[in-house]
């Protein structure tokens, strides 16, 4: 009787180590199977995020540019009016910069294909320092160049020499070495970067654009006077695709 | 006689331990991936918004901060898609705590730094809108909470409504070992 208990538990054990190692095995199959699916997924997703924040290059040369008299800087083939792209920005505000080192390029290749009309608003939206500064400083300075050319390569050597936030930064004496490093020729621009006595002008104008505008922040995009979603803005091909469907309605 | 008896006891042990957690385990599993899911998919189509998000906390460098921005969306997602359909559940919540730990680190720093700032948690570019004040107490409040989700898991991984169960991983492992020992005693009876 023993004897025949004890071998009919070594069949049950034997049968339920195999069961054990069933299911070991399909839990080996199932984790291999799992790591595959989520690495091919993983690898799909950031394919498609490279993509997505991909920059264009500036391949041609640019559009005309030309500075208004309120300071607005205006990028467009002769002719060109619509659709119009209005950038609202602060040359301290690091979203910004990240805006133009993603999609900037995209406004200045639309605009040399002539398929829009892009403005700049350099506006201050600092309150506190030492950003507010910083921020007034550049912005007076930009205002010293006369060429619509030299102050694009202005705007974008402030963006790449962007100081942090907790410092101060944009003095006169960098501001002026950048100015000739981007090439401005403009007459007395050094004394008029120094004696920053567009200050006032560029906080009128700033005053004016946050009443008008209702402005969230910085950067705002507008298309044809709609604001864009920052999601569109910050996705070059997708800011791209927003300005040709807006020619086209 | 002892084995039908041990049997029985076993079979009838898996139910009651079951429904005592596994449907709290099961909640816990949805909230935590609902929110890992939405969270990735607002912040997944803009890469540079979401580097730019990163930056806003000032604690990683440019490099790093790439990497975070363009790969976190991407592992939201998936733990969150792995919590969902409950596979590898105690890895996936773990991976999911130690998401929610870091985000509790850089949002406290941040309080405690006196940065204005947006968490970027659902998109943006980590900047408050004009007059929007930070909500760090709020943000740590929901990621501690959900913190609490992923160590629930990963304590009591077995819970319904999942893959590990259905595929017999987990609670369906144990009632075996313990079946093997009580073999053992009775073959030494």
């Amino acid at each position: 009787m023993s004897k025949r208990t004890s071998e009919a538990a070594k069949a049950r054990i034997a049968a339920q180590r195999e069961a054990l190692r069933k299911q070991d095995q399909r839990r080996r199959v199932t984790m291999i199977a799992t790591i595959v699916v989520v690495v091919v997924v993983a690898a799909a997703f950031v394919v498609w995020s490279v993509r997505q924040g991909t920059s264009e290059k500036v391949t041609g040369g640019l559009a005309a540019a030309t500075v208004q008299e309120d300071g607005t800087v205006v990028m467009a083939q002769p002719g060109v009016t619509t659709p119009v792209v209005d950038v609202y920005e602060d040359f301290q505000c690091p979203a910004c910069k990240q805006f133009e080192e993603t999609s900037g390029a995209t406004l200045k290749n639309l605009a040399a294909e002539g398929k829009a009309k892009v403005a700049y608003h350099v506006i201050t939206i600092f309150t506190q320092e030492p950003t507010k500064s910083n921020s007034l400083r550049a912005a007076s300075a930009a205002r010293c160049v006369t060429d619509g050319r030299q102050w694009l390569a202005f705007h974008d050597k402030l963006y790449k020499n962007q100081p942090s936030e907790t410092s101060s930064g944009f003095s006169v004496d960098q501001l002026i070495t950048w100015g000739k490093e981007a090439g401005v020729t403009s007459s007395g621009f050094d004394d008029c970067v120094r004696k920053q006595g567009n200050v006032a002008a560029h906080q009128a104008y700033t005053q004016q654009v946050m009443t008008t505008q209702k402005l969230g922040g910085t950067p705002t995009v507008k298309i044809n006077g709609k604001e864009i979603d920052s999601k569109v803005a910050f996705v070059p091909s997708d800011l791209r695709d927003a300005v040709v469907n807006a020619a086209k309605s | 006689m002892v084995q039908l008896a041990s049997g029985a006891q076993v079979s009838g042990h898996l139910p009651s331990e079951r429904p005592a957690h596994s449907w709290v385990t099961t909640a816990a599993r949805v909230v935590l991936a609902a929110v890992l899911i939405v969270a990735g998919a607002l912040k997944i189509g803009a890469p540079a918004l979401s580097v730019q998000a990163v930056l806003a906390y000032q604690l990683l460098p440019e490099s790093l901060a790439q990497v975070v921005g363009y790969g976190l969306p991407v592992v939201e997602i998936i733990t969150g898609l792995l919590l969902l359909v409950g596979l590898f559940t105690r890895v996936a919540a773990g991976a999911g705590g130690v998401l929610m730990v870091a985000f509790v680190i850089g949002i406290g720093s941040a309080w405690a730094r006196g940065l204005r700032i947006d968490c970027g948690c659902f998109g943006g570019d980590g900047t408050l809108a004009a007059g929007q004040d930070p909500n760090y107490f709020w943000e740590l409040v929901r990621d501690i909470g959900l913190l609490a989700c992923a160590a629930w898991i990963v304590v009591k991984p077995v819970s319904r409504l999942s893959l590990d169960s259905a595929l017999g991983f987990g609670g369906a492992r144990e009632p075996v070992d313990e079946d093997g020992q009580d073999e053992g005693r009775d073959d030494r009876a």
